[in-house]
């Protein structure tokens, strides 16, 4: 209880235009928003893109927040954010492929910031779809309930259910064999 | 990473499948979702919350620029409005009413200009009236001889009574 009303005195700070407040916000969900970003890009600098894009967006749309679940809206703004980029990289389609092209024939190395099993884990998680891949990150760094996922993805909450079983047995499968 | 969702996964499984299969399809969640908090996403660098930090300040400086800026121009924008409102009114106003110089207020009354019997209006003036026709006749009588006592001093006399209820006249 403490802590909620901690988070809506924030978030009260937040809407006032008070700078600190914005600071914790970012220190309280900088991580796992970085995580959920990087988990679906694969890549560090993206990731830094996305999370700084976020936070701008948050000084800009908090006033829009009225009430709920906080985490909800927050990976709602950063899940809008990644569709953009998502659909911004459709447009930059070209540039890629060049740079795919180069990457194949090995001009650029592959950023190894990582250890070695959490590259497994973005391999494995890159042979998966991007919807199912999304649908983990946000049920794994949202932690928002089903329920709450089920509404954000404007769907039944046993589609929900029975995706992400889907997708988690199969990553867990991938990853063990 | 600790799991915070409140939500009882089995009784939420088994809403949409029987026990066993509930019992499995959890089991499979929580084992995957171990694998994943067993692999970490790399942390953010410090120095890019920092600039985020100072990206933000440096936005909600500008922000509350923009809006004392919005407040000002708005009051502005206000005073202008009511200026030029007040302005047309004015002129609007000034139209109908009557010039300076066009008025003047009458300190005698209009049936006063206007009647022809004086002594209607103001009592005083009549018994003036009546005095200073009294003393004429007198004075025609005595012009014409037909007084018979001592004519020049009650000539004098009704000369000097006539010019005495004169100047009482005017003196008011």
């Amino acid at each position: 209880m403490a802590k909620s009303n901690d988070l809506a005195r924030i978030i009260t700070g937040c809407k006032g235009g008070d700078a600190n407040c914005f600071s914790q916000i970012v220190d309280m969900y900088a991580s796992r928003c970085y995580g959920y970003f990087y988990r679906l890009t694969g890549n560090n600098d993206i990731s830094d893109e996305l999370l700084s894009e976020l936070f701008v967006k948050l000084v800009e749309k908090i006033g829009s927040y009225k009430g709920g679940s906080f985490e909800s809206w927050l990976f709602k703004v950063a899940s809008n954010i990644f569709h953009d980029h998502l659909r911004s990289k459709q447009r930059r389609k070209k540039l890629i492929e060049v740079q795919i092209t180069e990457f194949e024939s090995g001009t650029i190395e592959p950023k190894q910031s990582d250890g070695e099993l959490t590259d497994k884990l973005q391999i494995q998680l890159g042979r998966m779809d991007e919807d199912t891949r999304e649908l983990i990150m946000l049920r794994f760094y949202s932690q928002l309930s089903f329920k709450e996922i089920a509404q954000k993805r404007s769907e039944p909450i046993g589609t929900t259910l029975a995706k992400t079983h889907r997708a988690l047995k199969k990553l867990r499968q991938l990853m063990e064999g | 990473m600790e799991n915070r969702n409140r939500e009882n996964l089995r009784e939420l499984f088994e809403k949409f499948f029987d026990a066993e299969q509930a019992e499995s399809c959890v089991e499979d969640i929580q084992k995957a979702e171990q694998i994943l908090r067993e692999h970490p996403a790399p942390e953010p660098d410090d120095m890019l919350i920092a600039n985020i930090k100072a990206e933000i300040a440096m936005r909600l400086q500008a922000a509350r620029a923009h809006r004392f800026r919005r407040i000002i121009y708005g009051a502005v924008g206000t005073a202008a409005a009511i200026l030029l409102v007040a302005s047309v009114y004015l002129q609007l106003f000034q139209k109908d009413a009557p010039q300076n110089g066009d008025y003047h207020a009458s300190l005698i009354s209009t049936a006063m200009w206007e009647g022809d019997d004086v002594t209607v209006d103001d009592e005083d003036l009549a018994v003036f009236t009546a005095q200073i026709e009294q003393i004429e006749n007198e004075v025609r009588t005595l012009q014409s001889g037909e007084d018979t006592g001592n004519g020049d001093s009650t000539l004098t006399e009704l000369e000097m009574e006539l010019i005495e209820i004169n100047s009482d006249f005017w003196k008011g």
